[in-house]
């Protein structure tokens, strides 16, 4: 059996899941996990250009996805002219006197001689400029946080049309993997695995706290979309006609149509971008990355400035992921910050990438696909499972215990999936070349 | 001004529980940096490891309170504790067997071992939610405090009332009696001296003819051991939830790497600074600086330089700045 | 893409992975076919073998000492001296030859078994610990001994005055000529019936190296005979009562040292004339 044949023979089970899903369960369901699934292909091809290409540990996946929310909400949320009255100015004069004061320290570090006078200039520069930040920013952030807060309370957006935010989305994460990959990979040794973490969290922080920003926890919701409203296709008398020339109503049709047209959308995204990561990763850019990859001491006596390779490719792989966020949280159709956990959007996009085949960006995108099939399947198998395994044992404490973890399982699952692929398959099931 | 009430406030709100948080840091830490010492990777699952041997730890101490059995003023999950261990190193011991072994057998390269302990952080974290749930769970007994604001105030006649609980006393107490006891053994037994060369030197180590496979079932113990106790003394000073546990790494790995990766010393000094920088820049101040600054120039806000939600940024400051001036952490790490 | 499935991808990331004193040394004990064409206390009997599946390092080479002896191995760069050492000590895959210790066939048993029975090896690097003290160093030296080693130590630190003085001091800190005399009584304190020593001088002053040479010559006087690889040919061919001049894996000359000295061919070919 050729490779080739083999690899698509992968690529019609994870259909075939998929579509067996709709058989069973419903066709709304599959399309969703067909979506899903899409942005976690995505997702994985972020991860694996840093990991795969380039050895990069990136832990803070979460991080950039959430960015990619963010970007969302700034680009297409109308404005609020009430905010930016109250408080809008205020609030950009903290955000530059910040990067100022900031851009001063990096200046005085570089230009300053080292020594004790260095230090305490620093110091009073960062102190002063912490409290005149504070000074300028809480009032403004008060008073644009009381505008309505019920439905309002922050800023708000551009009110640009929601496809424009995804690039915007990939561009977002991409300037903040500059700033991480600038510093951690520039020290003296390679920290980036612990930055990404800290990072991650720190920017799940932000939008969880700065309601002036994302609304915080408050979540901002009724986010426009790129696809009609399931409402207006109802409505919508040839839409009625057509569903039901299909022999479906108008409701189920609407929703599909609507799940298919992001699918489409998705599809055209990850085709995009898969073609581009394979363009890259065949050009002289990709092979150099690889010796980089391979032989860094070699490849340094050659020249290559392996740093500033690192820091391309890091990059790149977060903007993707970047753009993958935009792309979740525009389909979600709202930015809820607090659901952003390390587990699902930094660890389980890693078990994608070594499941799929670290260093493949087919690999990577079956990798997507499968995984996130059993992220959603596992808890109703799992249900499904223990009640069969207790069926025979009488009602009580330890029965409904059993099943009431059973939505753990998916968990533990992902965990003995990884662990199980790393020992027998560690080449992933679509193996580099 | 005033500047008795001023002290007191403080070592209320600040000293004692950044002591208290920064001792559970420092025992979670020692965890992290034997491992990277000794099995040479950072383990991802430490985390999920401290809620295995605290929910051990829990269970055990819900059974004994149901018979009841207990210590008294002090908490029961004490008595527990010594079982909670047990169980947690049994738990680790296997994943060795069954995960990690066959990798040091391969020689695979450290960052193999990283993932891998992702995939055994998934299944501990499916586990202990598994059996005990994901809610919070309450565990502690006996007296809650050592002495109360109330009585504080009684006693001295003060404004400030100073309290101390019973589960901070004990999380400081049992944080330097585990330190004195691992340094005692690391430094001075012979089993204690061959972990420290394994980690120094694993071929001369071979050819001293110490037995990697014996130092890595010592190491394992020792970390189930010191992850239970910092799991076990984290529940009962605030509250045990699965997922707590799951995002104490951050701060985790990050006082191991503040101290210097590797080294112990440094893993309860990077403890303690990252635990008391994290109280110290989200306390709100106003408290404390209403009794030392005259009446008008008594602060309007909170004086709270950051809210509490950042408390990670605060470690992840902490930490670059370190790692900015200090590559290799303050101790000087990698080996033990 | 590498053949190891294990690699790490070039990652250097310090934040979660530690390569600090980790371990090279692969045990490759057995042999595909024994061989014995002569006697010695201990011996690699015509040995041929290379590391993994690759390419033969050594060809039919054969390096042996005997009690009461310094035997030296000589060659130039890349003739396979410290191969044939990692040979013997059952560090390179053989596939003909044995190694023998009084009279045993060891070839099947790994490094560590090999240190059991009373070889003691001390590498060219890394042959300390270095965040240990002297002291500790020796005591690790002596780990697998369950008697009371105290006496020993003392002989060690007779043989080598400074470790005395230096005995609470990091072995790390030390000097060069320092650490190499820390690795060779560390390898001491297993009370060893041979000691191999893989290039002793390499990277010492010449007064070092002269100091060095004449404390293995102290040592050898204890009765440990001494297998050792040596950079510096002429010295070493000074002290030896048996040398071998290896050339591409094979033994190009053996014989006493004075014999190697006193050969034109050999002093010709690796001694500069």
């Amino acid at each position: 059996m050729s490779e080739t044949v083999r690899n698509i023979g992968l690529f019609a089970i994870v259909g075939g899941l998929i579509l067996l899903t709709g058989v069973m369960q419903s066709w709304n369901a599959a399309l969703l996990i067909l979506n899903m699934g899409l942005i976690s292909a995505i997702m994985a091809i972020g991860v694996n250009l840093q990991w795969g290409f380039a050895g990069l540990f990136n832990i803070g996946v979460m991080g950039f996805v959430a960015l990619g929310g963010l970007a969302v909400v700034l680009v297409s949320m109308p404005p609020t002219p009430e905010a930016w009255a109250a408080g809008g100015a205020g609030i950009i004069a903290a955000l530059v006197l910040g990067a100022l004061t900031v851009t001063a320290a990096v200046l005085l570090l570089r230009k300053m001689q080292a020594g004790a006078t260095r230090n305490i200039v620093l110091i009073v520069l960062l102190v002063g400029g912490f409290f005149l930040y504070r000074a300028i920013l809480d009032p403004s952030v008060e008073a644009v946080e009381n505008v309505d807060p019920a439905i309002t309370g922050y800023l708000g957006g551009l009110a640009l049309p929601v496809l424009l935010a995804w690039p915007v989305g990939g561009l977002l994460a991409a300037g903040a993997a500059w700033l991480i990959g600038k510093t951690a990979l520039g020290l003296r040794s390679d920290y980036l695995a612990i930055a990404t973490l800290g990072i991650a969290e720190i920017i799940i922080a932000v939008l969880k706290n700065e309601d002036w920003l994302s609304r915080g926890v408050k979540n901002v919701v009724g986010i426009p979309r790129p696809v009609p409203y399931e409402i207006d296709l109802q409505s919508d008398p040839a839409f009625v006609e057509r569903a039901a020339g299909f022999a479906l109503d108008p409701v189920t049709a609407s929703t599909l149509y609507v799940k298919l047209s992001y699918a489409l959308l998705f599809t055209v995204v990850l085709l995009v971008l898969l073609w581009m990561a394979q363009r890259a990763l065949n050009s002289p850019w990709g092979r150099m990355m690889r010796a980089i990859r391979d032989n860094e001491v070699a490849a340094e006596a050659m020249g290559k400035d392996v740093t500033r390779r690192h820091l391309q490719i890091f990059v790149l792989g977060s903007a993707v992921c970047g753009i993958a966020g935009a792309m979740m949280t525009t389909m979600d159709g709202q930015l809820t910050p607090g659901s952003y956990q390390p587990l699902r959007f930094t660890f389980l996009i890693w078990v994608m990438v070594i499941v799929g085949g670290s260093g493949n960006n087919f690999g990577a995108v079956l990798g997507g696909m499968l995984i996130w099939f059993l992220w959603v399947q596992v808890e109703p198998i799992g249900v499904f499972l223990l009640d069969v395994l207790t069926s025979g044992m009488s009602d009580g404490p330890l029965k409904s215990h059993l099943l009431d973890s059973a939505a753990h399982m998916r968990l533990l699952t992902m965990g003995l999936v990884l662990i199980l692929v790393l020992r027998f398959s560690p080449r992933g099931l679509i193996p580099e070349k | 001004m005033d500047f008795l009430n001023a002290l007191i406030a403080l070592a209320n709100y600040v000293l004692i529980p950044a002591m208290s948080y920064g001792s559970q840091l420092a025992l979670g830490a020692l965890g992290v940096t034997l491992i990277y010492g000794i099995l040479r990777f950072s383990n991802f699952a430490h985390g999920d490891t401290m809620a295995f041997g605290a929910m051990v730890t829990i269970l055990v101490t819900w059974w004994l309170q149901s018979m009841g059995i207990g210590l008294g003023p002090m908490p029961t999950a004490l008595l527990a504790l010594p079982v909670g261990i047990l169980c947690c190193a049994l738990m680790v011991l296997a994943t060795d067997k069954l995960v990690y072994q066959f990798y040091r057998e391969q020689k695979a390269k450290p960052v193999i071992l990283v993932i891998v302990s992702m995939g055994v952080m998934f299944v501990m974290n499916g586990l202990v939610r598994f059996i005990i749930g994901p809610d919070d769970q309450n565990f502690s007994d006996g007296t809650r405090f050592i002495i109360s604001a109330r009585d504080f105030k009684q006693l001295t006649g003060l404004d400030e009332g100073l309290a101390l609980r019973t589960s901070q006393a004990i999380t400081v107490i049992t944080a330097v009696v585990v330190v004195a006891l691992l340094f005692w053994f690391l430094n001075r037994t012979r089993t204690g001296k061959s972990m420290r060369a394994y980690s120094d030197n694993e071929d001369l180590a071979l050819l001293s003819g110490i037995n990697p496979e014996r130092v890595v079932v010592y190491t394992w113990c020792i970390v189930a051991a010191l992850a239970t106790v910092a799991g076990v003394l984290y529940g009962l000073d605030k509250s045990f939830k699965p997922f707590t546990y799951f995002q104490l790494l951050l701060p985790i790995f990050a006082s191991a790497i503040v101290g210097g990766l590797g080294s112990p010393l440094g893993a309860i000094a990077g403890g303690f600074i990252i635990a008391f920088s994290e109280v110290t820049i989200t306390y709100a101040w106003k408290k404390i600086l209403v009794y030392l600054m005259p009446g008008p120039l008594e602060p309007d806000g909170l004086v709270q330089l950051m809210s509490t939600d950042y408390k990670f940024a605060v470690s992840f400051v902490i930490l670059l700045i370190v790692l900015l001036f200090r590559p290799t952490g303050l101790f000087r790490g990698k080996a033990l | 893409m590498s053949a190891d499935p294990y690699d790490d991808r070039g990652n250097k990331d310090r934040s979660i992975t530690n390569p600090h004193g980790i371990g090279t040394l692969r045990a490759a004990p057995g042999t595909g076919h024994g061989m014995e064409t002569a006697r010695a206390f201990l011996i690699g009997d015509s040995m041929t073998g290379g590391y993994g599946k690759g390419p033969d390092i050594l060809h039919d080479c054969t390096v042996a000492v005997d009690k009461g002896e310094i035997a030296v191995i000589v060659g130039p760069n890349g003739a396979g001296k410290s191969t044939a050492m990692k040979a013997v000590f059952g560090m390179l895959d053989v596939r003909q030859g044995s190694v023998r210790l009084d009279g045993e066939d060891i070839t099947g048993l790994t490094p560590q078994d090999r240190v059991v029975k009373g070889m003691g090896f001390v590498p060219q690097t890394n042959n300390i610990f270095t965040s240990m003290t002297v002291e500790e160093n020796l005591e690790m030296g002596a780990f697998i001994r369950t008697d009371d080693f105290s006496d020993t130590m003392t002989q060690v630190y007779d043989l080598f005055p400074i470790l005395k003085e230096k005995r609470a001091q990091a072995a790390g800190e030390l000097s060069g000529g320092q650490r190499q005399q820390v690795a060779v009584g560390r390898a001491l304190m297993t009370r060893p019936k041979v000691l191999m020593l893989d290039e002793p001088t390499a990277g010492v002053s010449p007064i070092v190296m002269d100091e060095l040479f004449d404390r293995i010559i102290e040592v050898a006087r204890t009765g440990i005979p001494i297998l050792m690889v040596e950079q510096n040919a002429r010295q070493a061919l000074e002290i030896a009562d048996k040398g071998y001049v290896l050339v591409q894996g094979s033994n190009a000359y053996s014989g006493t040292g004075k014999d190697l000295l006193a050969d034109p061919d050999v002093r010709k070919s690796f001694l500069g004339g």
